[in-house]
């Protein structure tokens, strides 16, 4: 609930400080056999010494009923994510990951402070004693991001005009494969595009 | 025990049999021992196979959770997610010591091998990890086996979660002895883990058996291949093993094979305490067999040989004390029920025996033999007390005639008669009537005088004058009894008997009709004995002569005839009468021999005179026993040839009596001679037996009134009338009728008045030497006709 009001804060605050030559995009995420993705992400980087804005927004990835929800996060690179224990039994929230490694021991409710992540990167969370619980959150560079829906559609809003590489990161690629990029030129109107990306064989969709 | 005797048989055949039927069946029971036993080591190895498939998977499992533990280890993930090589090697190496894994590999999601415990991760560990990455990719957690540096490792690979998948960590565990000992212990098998790359040598990895056996199993194998596959039973070092060869894991020219084997001693070694009680119970059966079948044979020849004892004792005669004593209700009692009443039968026969043995059946007298024994005992008795003791022996006369004319069971009763009569003498107790066979019979006085015994004989002749009648029959019979006694006669039974004999026969031949023996007696028969050899010495010797005496007319003195006698000139006696021998001759049937010897000579006489001319005829005497011989008309035919002699020259005088003693006989020899055309006069007319009725029917020429009636006739009336009445008769009957003993004139003149026909006598001539004859004849012929005719 907290989590979609402020994801619609951030969209209205988002819609609200654009300038005149930023749109929407509108990508849709299938896999080889043309089915829709979800919980993919996408994400417009431009390439360039260009930095991107900072549009920092934080996360939340509550416990409730031995899962993580959301499955899959997203956030740009500095943002904090809260990891608040709403189940009814206490969790042991870790996650070895390059970009942030980190462990939650044992705890219920809600932890001291969220936590920051400042490094680009894919980062797994999981429970150490609930084997099955698990998170993906993806850290970006860019404020540019969304995650496709069930039906495998996301909208990135308020993007500037301009050339950017369009990724688009999901946690059933296979290993070892660079995340698919596409470059992607970006006008004052609005636009979709639709990226097909390989997924791993037998990858269930959540 | 002798071998041949039935006990050792009955017991040798028994044995045989039942060692042949234990033997058979310990064979076959041991042989089916054998075959179970093999086919349960068979069993075995089939579940062997199973149980160490079982065992393997039971000890994958168990690593898998080892494993599984340790990859879900927090700080070991935490490890493995960091990167850090060194840091991940310790932490495999740590964590797979833990578990006792000799290797720990992780293994990346690009299914490299990132990471290994030591520093070099063997060659073939990558090819045998891989496909159980895929396998475990899939069910979480995968087990299987491969062959590292020529060792069977059991290998685990898991997936490290940290959640997701970050890597594998594959471990591996020897396949070492534990695994071999639980196996053992749970199957009993030996176990041997070999492996080898083709083409080289083979390696034991473990094995339960020592060393000397793996290293022949080894040398086994080499020796095997495909083509020539190791053979299910193979000798290792002196033991036997049935096996069974699987392979555990194949892997790019590695072979890693499981060699399962049981010991057959082991397998059998159950059995083993079942073939000893086998044996245990063959050898006492045998024993027991041996025991029953001696037992047995003893209780079938013990009897026998007592039987046999009983059978011997019988045979010594003492059929008393050999009874036997086996009361067994079978067939051996049986036998021995038969064999004693045999006994019985045998003594109760014997007793008859000896009663026929020593009674006459007929009379019921004692025989013979009884006799002789009832004698020696009297005698012991005589000489022992001095008393004297005497026997009777009586013989019927005429016995056998009475048999002849009225049958033989007639002369049967008859006997039963006189046995009665003298046993109905009244005799002192101890007296003994006996039958001594034949006619003869004879009676013991044990304690009697000489007197007495007279007195008794006297008793049996009156006795035997009252007429015999049987049947309508009535026989006269008399009796010739001789005495003789001890110590008078004789000391012994033998000689006593031989003794009474000779006084017996003495008193048959002299007529008396009871007779003591005299030792003059013995004389006379020794004599009698003597006599017939002599006799049969004297034909031979041409001892006898034949003398004539000559027959005339009574009319006209004319010599028609001789009479031919015989005389015996004995070289020591000289000159013996007819008298003195021919009644013997005819008592010994020698007469027969006589009288052939006189018709030859009366023929050679005849044929000598018939060439000078002369024709008269010769009359030979004839007995009895000549006219009963058969073979008489053909020895005189024969004689008649010889000689060359008319039958018709010669006549045969034959006594009435010798007619009568058997007159159908007599009848046939007569009337034979008659057919051949000699001429036949009755002799001694008048003095014996006869019967008128045969008489008629006799084809006789001549009757010769006997000398007894011719010699006294001159003086005796009644001696003249017979010779009337017989002249009278003969002439009746168609008879010549010849007088003999004429002694004087005065006979001759009556006698021609009388109208007999021939006469003979000393006043005509003496017999007299045949060769004197014809003197005779010459000077007889000489005297004048009219002398005769003068005397008529």
């Amino acid at each position: 609930m907290i989590f979609r009001k402020r994801t619609a804060a951030i969209l209205v605050a988002a819609c609200a400080q654009v300038p005149a030559s930023a749109a929407s995009l509108q990508v849709s995420v299938l896999d080889g056999s043309n089915h829709p993705v979800a919980n993919a992400v996408v994400y417009a980087e431009t390439d360039g010494a260009q930095r991107q804005p900072t549009q920092l927004r934080g996360a939340t990835i509550e416990q409730k009923e031995r899962k993580f929800s959301p499955l899959v996060t997203v956030i740009q690179t500095g943002s904090d994510i809260l990891f608040p224990n709403n189940d009814t039994v206490q969790h042991h929230v870790y996650s070895f990951s390059r970009p942030k490694a980190f462990e939650l021991k044992l705890y219920s409710g809600l932890p001291s402070k969220p936590i920051v992540f400042d490094k680009a990167g894919t980062v797994v969370v999981g429970c150490n004693i609930h084997d099955e619980m698990v998170a993906y959150i993806q850290v970006v560079d860019t404020p540019y991001f969304a995650k496709t829906n069930a039906a495998g559609q996301a909208t990135i809003g308020n993007l500037p005009a301009g050339t950017y590489q369009l990724r688009t990161w999901h946690y059933d690629l296979p290993h070892g494969a660079p995340i698919p990029k596409q470059k992607l030129v970006v006008d004052a109107t609005d636009s979709a595009v639709s990226i097909r990306i390989p997924l791993k064989a037998g990858a269930v969709v959540h | 025990m002798r071998l041949r005797s039935l006990e050792s048989r009955i017991v040798i055949l028994f044995l045989l049999l039942i060692l042949a039927i234990q033997l058979a069946g310990f064979f076959a029971i041991r042989a089916s021992i054998e075959r179970n036993a093999r086919a349960s080591i068979n069993d075995e190895l089939v579940i062997g196979e199973r149980v160490f498939q079982r065992l393997l998977k039971q000890n994958a499992q168990t690593l898998t959770q080892g494993a599984r533990l340790l990859a879900s280890d927090y700080g070991f993930r935490q490890a493995i997610a960091s990167d850090d090589v060194a840091t991940i090697s310790s932490a495999l190496a740590n964590h797979g010591a833990r578990i006792g894994a000799t290797l720990a590999v992780l293994i990346g999601l690009d299914h490299s091998i990132r990471v290994a415990a030591d520093k070099t991760p063997a060659p073939g560990l990558k090819n045998a990890i891989l496909p159980l990455v895929d396998s475990a990719e899939q069910t979480g957690g995968a087990a299987g086996i491969a062959i590292i540096n020529n060792h069977a490792f059991q290998i685990v690979v898991l997936p490290v979660k940290a959640p997701i998948t970050i890597g594998w960590v594959a471990m591996a565990f020897p396949i070492d002895n534990r695994l071999a000992a639980d196996m053992r212990e749970l199957s009993s098998l030996q176990v041997s883990i070999l492996t080898h790359r083709s083409g080289g040598n083979w390696e034991v990895g473990v094995s339960t058996l020592n060393d000397a056996e793996v290293r022949s199993l080894i040398e086994r194998l080499q020796e095997s291949s495909n083509e020539n596959p190791l053979p299910t039973m193979q000798r290792l070092e002196d033991k036997e093993f049935s096996s069974r060869i699987f392979s555990l894991v194949q892997d790019s020219g590695q072979t890693s094979i499981v060699v399962l084997q049981r010991s057959i001693r082991e397998a059998i070694a159950p059995y083993r305490q079942l073939q000893l009680t086998l044996l245990l119970l063959t050898a006492l059966g045998i024993l027991l067999a041996g025991v029953g079948s001696i037992l047995t044979a003893r209780r079938i020849t013990g009897p026998l040989r007592q039987l046999a004892n009983s059978a011997r004792q019988l045979g010594t005669g003492d059929y008393y004390h050999g009874t036997i004593k086996i009361q067994q209700s079978d067939e051996i009692g049986e036998l021995s029920n038969a064999f004693d009443s045999m006994r019985e039968s045998i003594a109760n026969r014997e007793l008859e025996i000896r009663r026929l043995a020593y009674w006459d059946s007929l009379t019921n007298l004692p025989n013979r033999a009884q006799f002789v024994t009832l004698l020696d005992n009297a005698l012991q008795h005589a000489r022992k007390y001095r008393l004297s003791c005497h026997v009777l022996m009586m013989d019927l006369d005429r016995f056998k005639h009475v048999n002849d004319v009225l049958g033989h069971s007639f002369g049967d009763a008859l006997l039963v008669q006189v046995a009665q009569r003298l046993t109905a003498l009244n005799l002192k107790s101890g007296d003994q009537v006996a039958r001594l066979g034949g006619d003869e019979f004879a009676i013991l006085l044990p304690d009697s005088r000489i007197e007495e015994v007279q007195a008794i004989a006297a008793r049996i002749l009156e006795s035997l004058e009252t007429p015999i009648s049987l049947d309508d029959q009535t026989v006269d019979l008399g009796a010739s009894i001789g005495i003789a006694g001890f110590p008078a006669h004789g000391s012994d039974a033998e000689s006593l008997l031989s003794r009474v004999e000779v006084a017996m026969y003495a008193a048959k031949s002299s007529g008396n009709s009871a007779m003591v023996y005299d030792p003059t007696m013995d004389k006379s028969s020794q004599e009698s004995l003597s006599l017939l050899s002599e006799l049969r010495r004297a034909i031979d010797n041409n001892e006898f002569r034949i003398y004539v005496q000559p027959k005339i007319v009574l009319e006209t003195g004319k010599v028609t005839g001789v009479e031919a006698l015989i005389r015996w000139m004995h070289p020591k006696r000289g000159l013996i009468q007819p008298d003195d021998f021919i009644p013997f001759a005819e008592k010994t049937g020698f007469i027969r021999a006589l009288t052939r010897w006189m018709l030859e000579q009366a023929a050679a006489l005849c044929h000598t005179w018939k060439a000078q001319g002369l024709q008269l005829k010769i009359s030979v005497n004839l007995s009895t026993r000549d006219l009963l011989d058969q073979d008489l008309p053909a020895k005189f035919v024969e004689i008649l040839l010889q000689h060359q002699v008319a039958s018709s020259s010669f006549c045969l005088e034959i006594t009435e009596s010798s007619i009568m003693d058997d007159p159908i006989r007599a009848q046939q020899t007569l009337e034979r001679l008659y057919a051949m055309g000699c001429e036949l006069s009755i002799d001694d007319f008048g003095t014996g037996y006869s019967s008128l009725a045969y008489l008629k029917r006799l084809p006789v020429h001549e009757l010769k009134i006997d000398k007894s009636f011719v010699m006294n006739m001159e003086h005796e009336a009644d001696d003249a009338t017979i010779v009337r009445s017989t002249i009278d008769l003969g002439h009746n009957m168609g008879l010549r009728v010849v007088a003999e003993g004429i002694e004087s004139q005065a006979a001759w003149e009556l006698l021609a008045r009388m109208g007999c026909d021939r006469g003979q006598g000393y006043f005509i001539s003496k017999p007299m030497p045949a060769e004197q004859f014809l003197d005779w004849l010459e000077n007889w012929t000489a005297r004048s006709p009219a002398q005769y005719e003068s005397m008529i």
